[in-house]
């Protein structure tokens, strides 16, 4: 990536750029909330398509388009069709689920923070107080593929490999003679199709 | 300003379009299919062979009670039709009907991306319809609908990305541009399976199952009534201009024509949509609905292995040139 | 040989792009009048001249839909010394076509042709009290009655020609030996040569026949009917 890190840039006027990707992340972020907090399911996988639209939002907002799209094809188009696929098999009621609490609320917040943490230590940590000029565009679909064919073909190829080994696994899993139980198979399915897509995605590539 | 000003006439354009193309198909549909069955279809709105039928459809449409029913999720309920309703005009904006910036709302750098993103996300439309509804006959359409996208997405994807890879571009207009005669032959197949999935997805016969009037009343749309139901059906229609407009870019060369006239590329590719959407109107007439468990086992066991094979040529083809 | 895969997909598109070239069997009624087949039911005309008050329709009718009043009259004696003779006389005869199934009985069973089938079709009521259609209606729809098909070229001829015709040799034959006869009595001859004509009047009338339309059905019918009625 280019970095013109040469002008110290202030944090004090900010472009309209930098403000709409401050509301965008306030808008993701308090989505993001909702879906796991909201007591109605259905509710909860649409909030995540905005949380997912987003996130695709920001995306653009840092020129990344083509990342951007693949966001929403994947997520929004088929990983929450999904979901919905499944929520509409079980017996989730319109209106509140009174049972939609698993008591798994302060492990879950643990380990959502400690994600945080780690990744948002991660980019400070690549990246401290550098400047990516974004006026030239950093993520178009030709600087995406060849930035991902040279320099992570590796990581991409151990990442196809292993959706394979999940789609092979699912298969296998799906093709037992004794049943484990229907959801379990089901679910199976779903991650099977879902990472078909992924991997049909990522060969276009 | 003048940007702005640029701008704004882009979009009222596309608006436009998407207002009128829309209808237009309609109407054809309405007398094409009359036609083909032997029968003369609306003769007496708007005078001459009845062509403001769909007009005064809407005003009916839009005289009704807006009904919402009791046990509904009533924002969800009515959120749903303009989810299904808009990506159809987010998608016309990026698709170019001629050569040069003039002839496209807005170039999108991953134009097919943009695309089929988008169009993939108006199917969500149905999916909070058919639960929102509070009825069973909804579900199960929300339900076919879910099953549908999942089964006929990757195929699409597949032959789309294979047009891709003939390119070296995923930007529309990139893609007409690098466009030979000797495509045709070469991406039929994909073309064949690009456009039964994209009328799979819209849900159009004979792969209307999830709507399936014989069984499931109106599939997801069973509930609404008026101009939220108009909206539906303007999606479907507008669904068919797009996915049109989108077979002609990707595998009939666009505005390329066989006598090529300089500035009349639009002519072309409006002439290349209306043939396919005859098309679409056509296989509506002829063919029966394809039963549920038939849908799934075309997709995955037949439209799913031709878009590998025709990715195999495409890659095989394309190292052979270089 | 096997069918070619994808043969009968090929054969449905190529019926329906067929069909879409030809003609559309789409009636547009209102604006365009149907062909009606001649013998069409559509509604049932009173000749009320000949209609003698037998009951014989009222009492066929499935439905008891027909309703007929009546008084009856003395007539005079026709000749001096004769006897008074007494007639029905038709007060009201009504069918209520919201009961009536159009089974045409009634006019079958009539033994003085005094009902019809006409081919009119177009009454519909907003107020099913008004189906019910008195006398004078249904005698209005007598002008719609259209004249009764030609005969078949080889048919035998018509009992009412058959009778003009021999009457008519006869008077031939009769002025034939008279004119043999001395021709002092031509005057005589001349009034029954008059009145031959006449009696062929129905073979003229029926080439119009042939050709059944409502104008000339409507023409027709005063003419002939009321004629018939004094017999």
């Amino acid at each position: 990536m280019t970095l013109a890190a040469a002008a110290p840039q202030g944090f004090l006027s900010p472009t309209g750029v930098e403000v709409a990707f401050v509301l965008v992340g306030l808008v993701t972020f308090a989505a993001a909330i909702v879906t796991v907090t909201t007591k109605q399911l259905v509710h909860a996988a649409l909030w995540l398509v905005v949380a997912l639209g987003g996130l695709a939002a920001e995306y653009l907002l840092l020129t990344a388009e083509f990342v951007a799209w693949v966001q929403v094809l994947i997520y929004v188009g088929s990983v929450v069709v999904l979901l919905l696929f499944g929520l509409m098999l079980t017996k989730a009621p319109i209106g509140r689920s009174p049972d939609a609490d698993s008591g798994n609320r302060w492990a879950a917040l643990t380990v959502a923070v400690a994600a945080a943490a780690t990744l948002v230590w991660v980019v400070v940590d690549a990246f401290r107080t550098q400047w990516i000029d974004l006026d030239a565009p950093q993520g178009t679909t030709s600087v995406t593929g060849a930035m991902l064919f040279q320099h992570w073909v590796l990581p991409f190829e151990a990442l196809s490999v292993l959706l394979l080994a999940a789609l092979v696994g699912a298969i296998v899993l799906s093709r037992k003679s004794e049943e484990p139980s229907d959801e379990r198979v089901r679910d199976a399915k779903a991650h099977a199709r879902d990472d078909a897509e992924a991997a049909a995605d990522k060969e276009q590539r | 300003m003048n940007d702005a000003l640029d701008v704004a006439l882009r979009l009222l354009v596309v608006f436009a379009v998407f207002l009128v193309l829309p209808l237009v198909i309609g109407q054809t549909e309405h007398k094409v299919m009359a036609h083909m069955q032997g029968r003369l279809g609306p003769m007496y709105a708007g005078g001459f062979h009845g062509w403001a039928q769909l007009v005064a459809d809407g005003v009916k449409f839009a005289q009704k009670e807006d009904v919402v029913p009791a046990g509904a999720d009533r924002r969800i309920f009515q959120l749903a039709p303009a989810v299904a309703l808009l990506p159809y005009l987010l998608v016309l904006v990026a698709i170019p009907i001629g050569p040069g910036e003039g002839a496209v709302g807005e170039v999108v750098d991953a134009g097919l991306f943009f695309v089929l993103a988008v169009m993939g996300v108006g199917v969500l439309g149905s999916l909070m319809a058919g639960w929102a509804s509070a009825n069973k006959f909804s579900l199960l359409g929300g339900l076919r609908t879910a099953a549908q996208l999942l089964a006929y997405e990757l195929p699409m994807l597949l032959t789309a990305a294979s047009v891709a890879m003939a390119a070296g571009t995923v930007s529309l207009p990139g893609i007409v541009e690098a466009f030979e005669w000797w495509w045709l032959p070469w991406q039929i197949v994909g073309a064949l399976v690009f456009f039964v999935a994209g009328l799979a997805e819209l849900q159009r016969p004979p792969f209307d199952m999830p709507v399936a009037d014989s069984e499931i009343i109106f599939g997801a749309y069973t509930e609404y009534t008026g101009l939220r139901f108009a909206l539906f059906l303007l999606a479907e229609y507008a669904g068919i201009v797009v996915l049109c407009g989108l077979t002609t870019v990707l595998f009939l060369g666009g505005w390329h024509g066989p006598w090529g006239a300089d500035g009349l590329g639009w002519v072309w590719t409006l002439l290349k949509t209306a043939i396919l959407a005859f098309l679409v109107i056509w296989l509506r007439v002829s063919y029966p609905r394809l039963r549920e468990d038939q849908l799934q086992k075309l997709a995955w066991t037949t439209l799913v292995p031709l878009a590998l094979a025709q990715i195999a040529l495409t890659g095989i083809v394309k190292v052979a040139i270089q | 040989m096997p069918p070619i895969p994808g043969s009968g997909l090929a054969k449905g598109l190529a019926v329906t792009l067929r069909t879409m070239t030809r003609k559309t069997v789409t009636a547009q009624y209102p604006d365009v009048q149907p062909e009606l087949p001649p013998r069409t039911r559509g509604v049932i005309g009173l000749f009320e001249e000949n209609c003698t008050v037998c009951m014989l329709c009222a009492r066929e009718c499935p439905d008891w839909c027909i309703y007929i009043d009546s008084h009856k009259e003395t007539v005079p004696a026709a000749a001096p010394g004769g006897r008074e003779r007494s007639r029905n006389v038709l007060d009201r005869f009504a069918i209520d076509f919201a009961l009536c199934m159009y089974c045409g009985i009634c006019i079958e069973v009539c033994p003085f042709d005094a009902l019809f089938w006409s081919p009119e079709f177009e009454y519909a009521e907003t107020d099913i009290h008004e189906l019910t259609h008195e006398r004078d209606r249904l005698r209005e729809w007598m002008w719609t009655v259209p004249a009764p098909p030609a005969l078949d070229a080889s048919a035998e001829e018509p009992k009412e020609i058959a009778a003009a015709r021999k009457a008519a040799e006869k008077l031939a034959t009769q002025q034939q030996t008279e004119a043999e006869a001395p021709k002092a009595e031509a005057p005589k001859a001349e009034a029954p040569k008059a009145e031959a004509p006449k009696a062929e009047a129905p073979k003229a009338e029926a080439p119009e026949a042939e050709a059944p339309k409502a104008e000339a059905r409507k023409a027709e019918a005063p003419k002939t009917e009321p004629g018939e009625g004094k017999q």
